[in-house]
């Protein structure tokens, strides 16, 4: 309810109010246990603190990130997209077998997965925003149709012979420029900018009232629809880059098991970096943070010559903390209300 | 508040030629069952008139689609598990079933073949401990206050985990469970049987009991009636005394006991206990919420019944079966994921376009995610 008086408020002032701080609790929480975290990884296993073993975890953390940012996206306006493995999938497939029978250059292969990414995530978008019905459900329903879309085309086999025109995103030395990963870079630069939009651009503080309440978000002239079929879209998009990086730190043969289970972790780096599954509240900078912690959490349980599986048990313990701790915030917050 | 400032829904007024002619057109896709039924019957008519052109790879017939039963058992219990959990409301839903199924099947395997405890002490000490799993996502979601779909997922990835570490990632046999192997398969029933096909055994050991178990639970206790309560309106069930913490934890400890039971049935279905038996692939939680939204459970709460979850179980399994003989081979099963995903968008823009054309009288309201604050309970 808004009263005279608040209405009366300069502008600037309860625009401050609404958006986000420019660093959440959240995100200094992150990198608080990221810090103690490589500390810790640093002094049992020497090796880890090195550029050979920092490099390839970056790598790894690129396209969670990366597709990271279209999740917070959707999740930011309460959705949310299981249908992500299917779409590196199709992506990943499609352009592996282009690029083993036709040279084309890498340009044209980057652009041919951003395009059929792309594709996909509008027909989830259209699907969720024009069908109402709800996004879960919609995106089970086309993760079973891209799935087997991608399975047609690996035709019961594996895509062998795959050149290295997609190395610029690789592990090896032409994907790095002075030790910096090219697939990390670009993820941290789709960070930057979605950082920025959600913050400053109308269409991204949009998303915020879209997922605080959607009637409300219509009431006040925000075109709900466009905006959720572009939310997909753009997930769809990033999905279909990223599936570029996984093949280009894969080897030259691509099975079927490509993109099988990303979307769960890109929920949980999504939901580790403060976004709140309910919507209306996320930070993207939280996601990189999440995708980090993360990819460190499975390398460090390796390299501490631990069960590999025992990684994804701390990765359940990192999401029940994480959230947890942001739920008791979120209670304070609302006290001192 | 958006209530305050809209006007009143104008009285809907509608015409009674109007009406009927509404009634018509919606009135059979309105209830989900007549629609799976029909589904069925015309899935099998269509496949009966295919195999008498002699266009499939097998004979389609009673003890064809009854041997296709066996996969039915733990498709239907998890899609079970799936309704008291989604029907709680407040955004619940249960990604961890296949995980806990993966682990009750270990820690079966173990008290039963490694500990040498009783057949029927290793079932219920199983199913207890897949009881204490859902305690777990229960307590967190419920009066811990986290998302189900957080805790669910944390405790997928946990349980898990769990169960790769603890069996070293090799499954566990030997020749007690191989003995057990009997409780699943198909079976000649006394008296009747010698006229009826060969009905796996699982679905009268396992499925028939939990059914009329949950059928009973759901319609004729009241906690069945507190659970429908709270996923309708939370904050109306709380005002009417219910103690909706404690009657939506009880849905997740539901939800892990059904799961621990497919555990020991998957040891029994595959003679061995496997590590990723309900997390292989793309899982057991995924067909299991398919199957449940598929069968009518309203994932926003407080709306689904056991006939829809038992029939859309039914219709997955008899299409995968169907799909098998038309297009054999490895085809066939990717043409299963396109069938159910087809099915399953087809089944829910087709209930929401029924529900939307029945309020076309209300003024226009988006569908708001339940999970959303102030989304209309």
């Amino acid at each position: 309810m808004t009263t005279a008086t608040e209405a009366r408020a300069p502008q600037a002032v309860s625009m401050r109010r609404i958006l986000p701080p420019i660093v959440t609790g959240q995100e200094v929480v992150l990198l608080v246990v990221l810090a103690v975290l490589w500390v810790l990884l640093g002094i049992f296993t020497p090796a880890f603190l090195t550029p050979g073993s920092i490099g390839p975890l970056l790598v790894q953390v690129a396209p969670i990130a990366l597709i990271g940012v279209g999740m917070t996206f959707v999740i930011i306006t309460a959705g949310i997209d299981v249908s992500v493995a299917g779409m590196i999938m199709v992506s990943a497939v499609v352009t592996a077998r282009v690029l083993v029978s036709y040279d084309v250059p890498a340009i044209v292969a980057v652009a041919l997965a951003i395009v059929i990414g792309a594709a996909l995530g509008a027909l989830n978008g259209i699907l969720i925003a024009y069908g109402r019905v709800h996004p879960i459900i919609i995106t089970f329903g086309t993760a079973n149709v891209f799935t087997w879309l991608g399975l047609r085309v690996f035709d019961s086999s594996t895509v062998n012979g795959i050149p290295s025109t997609l190395e610029f995103f690789g592990r090896g030395a032409a994907g790095s420029t002075l030790g910096v990963p090219h697939s990390f870079a670009i993820a941290v630069l789709a960070v930057a900018v979605a950082w920025w939009f959600l913050r400053y651009a109308k269409s991204g503080r949009n998303l915020y009232a879209i997922g605080g309440n959607q009637n409300a978000a219509r009431l006040a002239g925000i075109k709900v629809q466009p905006r959720l079929v572009w939310v997909y879209l753009i997930t769809g998009a990033l999905a279909g880059l990223a599936a570029c990086m996984i093949i280009a730190t894969g080897t030259s043969t691509l099975d079927q098991s490509v993109g099988s289970g990303k979307e769960l972790q890109v929920i949980a780096a999504v939901v580790i970096g403060g976004t709140s599954i309910l919507g209306g509240r996320g930070s993207v900078v939280g996601t990189l943070l999440g995708a980090i912690l993360v990819q460190t959490v499975v390398s460090g349980v390796t390299q501490l010559g631990w069960p590999t599986q025992l990684g994804f048990l701390f990765v359940g313990i990192f999401i029940l903390i994480a959230v947890g701790t942001d739920i008791i915030r979120e209670r304070a917050r609302r006290a001192r209300a | 508040m958006t209530a305050t400032t809209t006007t009143p829904a104008p009285e809907r007024r509608a015409e009674p030629t109007s009406r009927v002619r509404e009634w018509l057109g919606s009135g059979i896709l309105r209830d989900r069952a007549v629609l799976l039924l029909a589904l069925i019957i015309v899935l099998l008519v269509a496949m009966s008139i295919l195999d008498a052109l002699g266009l499939t790879s097998g004979t389609f017939n009673s003890d064809y689609l009854a041997s296709t039963l066996i996969a039915y058992v733990p498709l239907a219990l998890l899609a079970l598990a799936e309704l008291f959990v989604i029907t709680s409301g407040r955004g619940g839903i249960d990604l961890s079933v296949g995980s806990m199924v993966s682990l009750t099947g270990i820690v079966f395997a173990m008290l039963y073949q490694q500990a040498g405890l009783p057949l029927l002490v290793a079932i219920v000490l199983a199913v207890l401990f897949g009881a204490l799993l859902g305690a777990i996502n229960g307590v967190l979601t419920a009066y811990l206050g986290y998302p189900a779909l957080i805790t669910t997922l944390a405790t997928f990835y946990a349980y898990r985990s769990i169960a790769l570490v603890v069996s070293e990632q090799r499954p566990i046999s030997g020749p007690e469970i191989s003995e057990f192997y009997n409780a699943a398969k198909a079976v000649e029933l006394p008296v009747i049987g010698g006229s009826l096909p060969l009905v796996p055994l699982g679905v009268f050991t396992f499925l028939i009991p939990v059914a009329i178990v949950a059928w009973f639970v759901l319609n004729r206790t009241t906690y069945g009636r507190k659970l429908y309560a709270i996923g309708t309106n939370d904050t109306a069930a709380q005002w009417a005394g219910i103690d909706t913490r404690r009657t939506r934890m009880m849905a997740y400890v539901t939800a892990g006991a059904i799961s621990g039971l497919v555990g020991v049935y998957t040891v029994a279905q595959f003679a061995s206990a496997r590590p990723d038996a309900g997390t292989s692939g793309s899982g057991m939680a995924l067909p299991a919420i398919t199957i449940a939204v598929l069968g009518g459970v309203a994932i926003t709460g407080g709306i689904g019944k056991l006939s829809g979850i038992l029939l859309a179980a039914l219709l997955i399994v008899w299409l995968n079966a169907s799909i098998l003989l038309v297009v054999p081979g490895n085809e066939g099963a990717q043409a299963q994921l396109l069938a159910l995903g087809i099915v399953l968008l087809g089944a829910s823009l087709l209930s929401n376009a029924t529900i939307r054309r029945r309020q076309a009288g209300a003024p226009r309201r988006l569908a708001v995610p339940a999970t959303a604050p102030g989304a209309p309970k």
